[in-house]
């Protein structure tokens, strides 16, 4: 089995760290033992878990086949090289990928400024130093998933186009046919709903 | 004390997929900066994206992209380690005893100039800006009035210093405010006894709606 070989090479050869035999194979892990001992198997697993998701993801936000494998082998290369900098025990590998995927896009979207119907819409950018601050821990990680399958399916469909087609809020108005208050006001149910989860506790409503 | 006022979601959500204009990004990014209440809805988005991708169904790769990755890990990285924090750039006179963001201290503020009594103000020049749209501080004594006006576009305030108040509450620093075409003759008043210093970010230029504030506009430029 996998798990029993990365122990054995691990305890024998490679210098791994009780905790990340414990749960070997998780993302962090793998990021761990590439920042550790730029472990090229580790690399290669994440690979081939991320690489074809990213691309998925990236192509619903309209990029073409090709523009999003590239996307997703830069991305996969960013996290060979900031391995050294991801923090296991502060961080989910998975909102940490999904960050890098998301800054690689943005920043291409800026310097193609290949713009499908709003020729203001994007621009050059100078880096946005909020997107990769935006660190997230494991345990909120996992409490926002359960969380996102718990809402109500007009929130959900909400967050899908968002996310997965890149929208705005009008444009999410125009593709449903409802009013743009109403993506308002649903966007800010699920957006309350699921910080509330990750707090623990409830925070104010926004003016 | 944090920020009461705080931009809406849909603006939040235009920063965070990176579809914002230069003089909007600065000032959510000048919030947020301000704003743990604001820096923790990103995280909810980005804990929301990264359980989205966990979840995708992957799109097959190349055949050869497995290989292809493990040979670009070999090469050398040949571009020069990007630091993380920018420069500060080199910090104008006037500012000195305002306690900047982190997001302004390396943006470039060019010289102020007064446009009223105890009014100045000082652009900031932002790459790829479009050109009806202005970006600036602005500086108000303690005590002075803003010219009545309406805005033609979206207008963002964000304090960074001081109070003022107008028909939507208080603001003090961290507060983000947004006007449109439909806040009619929008009139902050300063209040209290400390100088008001903010960002503003103009989509379009505001329009005076007094023949003082006619005669203000050209020397303003807002």
């Amino acid at each position: 089995m996998h798990f029993d070989r990365a122990l054995t090479i691990g305890s024998s050869v490679r210098m791994i760290s009780p905790d990340s035999k414990n749960c070997a194979e998780t993302p962090e892990a793998l990021i761990t033992r590439i920042a550790g001992t730029r472990d090229r198997a580790a690399y290669a697993t994440l690979f081939t878990r991320f690489a074809p998701r990213i691309k998925a993801f990236v192509m619903g936000q309209g990029m073409t086949a090709q523009e999003a494998e590239d996307l997703a082998q830069e991305a996969l290369l960013n996290v060979w090289r900031k391995a050294h900098m991801f923090d296991a025990s502060k961080a989910s590998a998975v909102t940490w990928i999904y960050s890098i995927a998301r800054n690689l896009r943005i920043d291409a979207a800026r310097k193609a400024k290949r713009v499908r119907e709003l020729p203001e819409d994007l621009w050059q950018g100078d880096g946005d130093k909020a997107a990769d601050e935006q660190i997230v821990d494991t345990q909120s990680a996992q409490i926002i998933k359960k969380m996102l399958d718990a809402l109500p399916p007009e929130q959900k469909d909400i967050l899908r186009l968002s996310f997965y087609e890149d929208l705005s809020q009008s444009d999410i108005a125009k593709t449903l046919s409802i009013p743009l208050g109403t993506v308002k006001s649903r966007l800010r149910l699920a957006m309350t709903r699921l910080r509330t989860a990750m707090d623990g506790k409830s925070t104010g409503v926004k003016s | 004390m944090s920020a009461i006022h705080h931009p809406g979601e849909d603006l939040l959500w235009d920063y965070f997929r990176g579809a914002l204009a230069p003089g909007l990004r600065l000032s959510v990014s000048t919030h947020l900066d301000l704003c743990p209440q604001c820096r923790d809805d990103l995280r909810v988005f980005t804990a929301i994206g990264g359980a989205l991708l966990e979840t995708t169904e992957g799109v097959a790769m190349s055949d050869n992209a497995l290989d292809l990755a493990l040979a670009r890990i070999e090469r050398p990285v040949d571009l020069p380690e990007v630091s993380d924090a920018p420069a500060p750039a080199r910090r104008p006179a006037f500012l000195e005893g305002f306690e900047l963001p982190p997001s302004l201290q390396s943006a470039e503020i060019r010289g102020r100039y007064f446009v009223a009594p105890g009014v100045w103000m000082a652009p900031i020049a932002l790459p790829g800006e479009p050109r009806a749209a202005k970006t600036y501080l602005m500086c108000v004594k303690a005590g002075m009035e803003m010219p009545e006006h309406t805005h033609r576009g979206r207008e963002i305030t964000v304090m960074l210093q001081g109070q003022y108040r107008d028909h939507k509450g208080l603001y003090q620093r961290g507060d983000f405010s947004q006007c449109d075409e439909a806040d009619d003759r929008h009139m902050p008043v300063m209040m209290g006894d400390v100088d008001c210093l903010c960002l503003v970010a103009q989509e379009a230029a505001i329009i005076p709606k007094t023949w003082l504030g006619w005669l203000l506009k050209p020397i303003a430029r807002i």
